[in-house]
């Protein structure tokens, strides 16, 4: 018994270990029902506004004019704050071709990340909150941007908005940034990638029903306020003979350029309405051409189907054996549905077109009726 | 269009030195993007406590004689009394960035807040000259209007050495003029940041209404003041009677093509519609069933 026993002493030597100090357990205090509005960890608040800020105003139209296509896309950074999503920077991404595909995707991937951890150094947003596209003459409805935008529903939090600036409004005196979510329906159909026929039924999708619209308002913070209002305030020349043209200089002067009478866009926006419909007849030309062949192949499935019962049910009356019953999907390929989403989206196009040339034209009906009003005189 | 607040400095041409036989063209003036100030304002407020103002990098395009500036982006640099530091590895990496999106953008000079130029200023603009070299980079101080007794407004700088042996601290700034140059097209953008409620849903016809509007008022006020000096309660001024004469006196006589303008733009008015409705139709149609 020397061991136990010296075992016993050993122990007994040793100090007691002591007991292990209780980590004190981790209260979890609830968050205070004032904060409750800013910390919103869950993303449980909806959206209801997007508030864009003066300096990604001024970026996205720099960018979208000097891109001289409507490829022009970027991405934007924020913050969302009770239900109001605030857009606080923006920045361009690179072109990416359409070909090799894979690298383009990746170094693209590459820049956003190098852009977001430089922007980071310098104290500004580094979340991303969805994307900016330029558009011409309202017609945005294309598949990039739809994929583009499915993506970020799912990565982010409250789903992306896709900002939308259209180039040819602004240049006529109405600068439009419009913010767009894609509707959970569609997002429903776009997961299932179940286009055919049956499936939009079942979600009931038109056109108008792909995008909902969310209300935007830009702010501009104080400096930034102050600071236009210093530029456009106009300064007095001290030249006392000024001629009363110059006199008074500014460095932002006042424009009136959307008084001008004028037909040039109407032209414009009527080709592209011809070239939208066309697209459209062209897709549903395929599309019907595929789904007469689907049915093709489906009548010559059934009538082999039909021809074997029968002669089974022949065989069957001589006694013979049965053939058996083959598989009739192994025999004839059906091919499946085609997708209706391109139709959708160039109907989509189409109507897009439409209500910009509906709204020139009515513009143009006011200012010629008030042209003709004053000229009277 | 001036931008500073006033201020009578004339301007001074000297001619570079020629001692290395090579002519630098040296900008005498300087375009802005609202954009670029924009991001400057805004690099200025996201500045941390320690810093008094803050730096970064200009990019822009120059022509032979204008240096059009295009767009800002901030670079980290830290000042104190001692020594001042400016991060180059970010500044080369933020422009290889940039580089990429806009590849027609090199750098031109670079900016900082407030107005004083000092040493430091100096230093960083010899940096900024070797990286712009050969040509020469231009420096532009913008005053935010948030300090005492200095309005806001941007000034415009190029440097040339100064004193007897040209040390890269020692330097004067020589001011060139500069101005807020934007397209036309961009015009309504700005605009909407003017205006005190901006929401972006205005349809044409508002901004037709408020345009047309503001015309009628200033139409009012000038009616005003005519009718005040013909009743003789206002000395008439020459010059603004002679302008007014010559403005408002040419008439637009024509209304021959008027009525074929009308017909067209209502001919579009109803294409329009009939394409909506027949595109509402056919998309309610894809939905029926092909049994």
């Amino acid at each position: 018994m020397a061991a136990p026993s010296m075992a016993a002493a050993l122990a007994a030597s040793l100090p007691a270990p002591q007991a292990a100090p209780t980590p004190a357990a981790p209260t979890y205090e609830a968050i205070p029902a004032s904060m409750s509005k800013a910390i919103d960890i869950e993303a449980e608040i909806p959206l209801t506004c997007v508030q864009l800020d003066g300096i990604v105003i001024t970026k996205i139209l720099k960018h979208s004019r000097e891109a001289f296509s409507t490829t022009a896309h970027g991405l934007l950074l924020g913050l969302d704050l009770d239900g109001i999503l605030e857009v606080s920077n923006s920045f361009a991404l690179p072109n990416h071709n359409s070909d090799d595909d894979e690298k383009a995707t990746k170094s693209i991937a590459r820049y956003q990340q190098s852009m977001l951890r430089s922007l980071k150094e310098v104290q500004g947003d580094d979340n991303v909150v969805g994307f900016y596209q330029a558009t011409s003459l309202g017609a945005f409805f294309n598949q990039s941007l739809i994929d583009t935008q499915a993506i970020h529903q799912d990565r982010l939090r409250h789903g992306g908005v896709v900002v939308v600036h259209d180039i040819s409004q602004t240049a006529r005196g109405n600068a439009s940034f419009r913010a767009f979510k894609l509707t959970p329906a569609f997002m429903d159909a776009y997961r299932r990638a179940n286009f055919s026929t049956a499936g939009m039924i079942s979600h009931r999708l038109t056109f108008a029903s792909i995008l909902e619209e969310i209300p935007l308002r830009v702010r501009t913070n104080a400096l930034l306020s102050s600071y236009l209002n210093t530029l456009a305030t106009p300064s007095t020349s001290t030249f006392s003979g000024a001629h009363p043209g110059v006199a008074t200089t500014s460095a932002l002067p006042p424009s009136y350029s959307v008084l001008d009478i004028g037909n040039m866009g109407l032209t414009k926006n009527l080709e592209q309405v011809a070239e939208a419909i066309d697209n459209y007849r062209t897709e549903e030309g395929n599309v019907a051409y595929l789904s007469r062949q689907i049915a093709r192949e489906k009548l010559r499935a059934e009538t082999y189907v039909a021809k074997r019962k029968e002669e089974n049910a022949r065989r069957v009356a001589q006694g013979l054996n049965a053939l058996p019953e083959e598989d009739v999907s192994r025999l004839f390929r059906i091919p499946p549905e085609p997708s209706r989403l391109e139709s959708m989206l160039l109907l989509g196009q189409v109507d897009a077109y439409a209500k910009s040339l509906e709204s020139n034209a009515g513009t143009g009906l006011v200012k010629m009726y008030a042209a003709k009003a004053s000229s009277g005189v | 269009m001036p931008m500073r607040s006033s201020s009578s400095a004339a301007y001074i041409q000297s001619t570079p030195p020629s001692s290395n036989g090579v002519p630098s063209t040296r900008p005498t003036s300087l375009t802005i993007h609202p954009s670029a100030l924009f991001s400057i304002l805004d690099h200025y407020l996201r500045r941390t406590d320690a810093q008094h103002r803050v730096i970064g990098t200009l990019l822009g395009t120059r022509t032979d004689s204008t240096v059009d500036v295009k767009s800002a982006f901030a670079v980290l640099h830290s000042e104190t009394d001692e020594q001042v530091a400016v991060d180059m590895d970010y500044h080369r990496a933020m422009y290889d960035l940039c580089a990429r999106v806009r590849p027609n953008e090199t750098i031109v000079g670079w900016y900082s807040t407030g107005s004083d130029l000092n040493t430091y200023s100096a230093l960083i603009q010899n940096f900024y000259s070797q990286e712009t070299a050969p040509n020469q980079a231009v420096h532009v101080a913008l005053d935010t209007g948030t300090e005492e007794g200095k309005g806001a407004g941007v000034k415009a700088y190029v440097s040339s050495p100064v004193g007897i042996f040209p040390k890269p601290e020692n330097c004067v700034f020589v001011p060139i003029p500069c101005e807020l140059r934007f397209h036309e097209a961009e015009r309504s953008g700005l605009d909407l940041l003017l205006s005190p409620n901006p929401s972006s849903n205005q349809t044409d016809l508002d901004v037709l209404a408020s345009s047309l509007t503001d015309v009628q008022n200033m139409l009012n006020r000038v009616l005003a003041y005519v009718q005040s000096v013909l009743r003789g309660e206002v000395v008439g001024d020459k010059a603004v009677g002679r302008y007014l004469m010559d403005v408002l006196g040419t008439g637009v006589e024509e209304d021959g093509g008027w009525t074929a303008g009308l017909q067209d733009t209502l001919m579009i008015t109803y294409l329009a519609n009939l394409v909506r409705s027949q595109a509402e139709v056919s998309a309610r149609l894809a939905l029926t069933t092909a049994a």
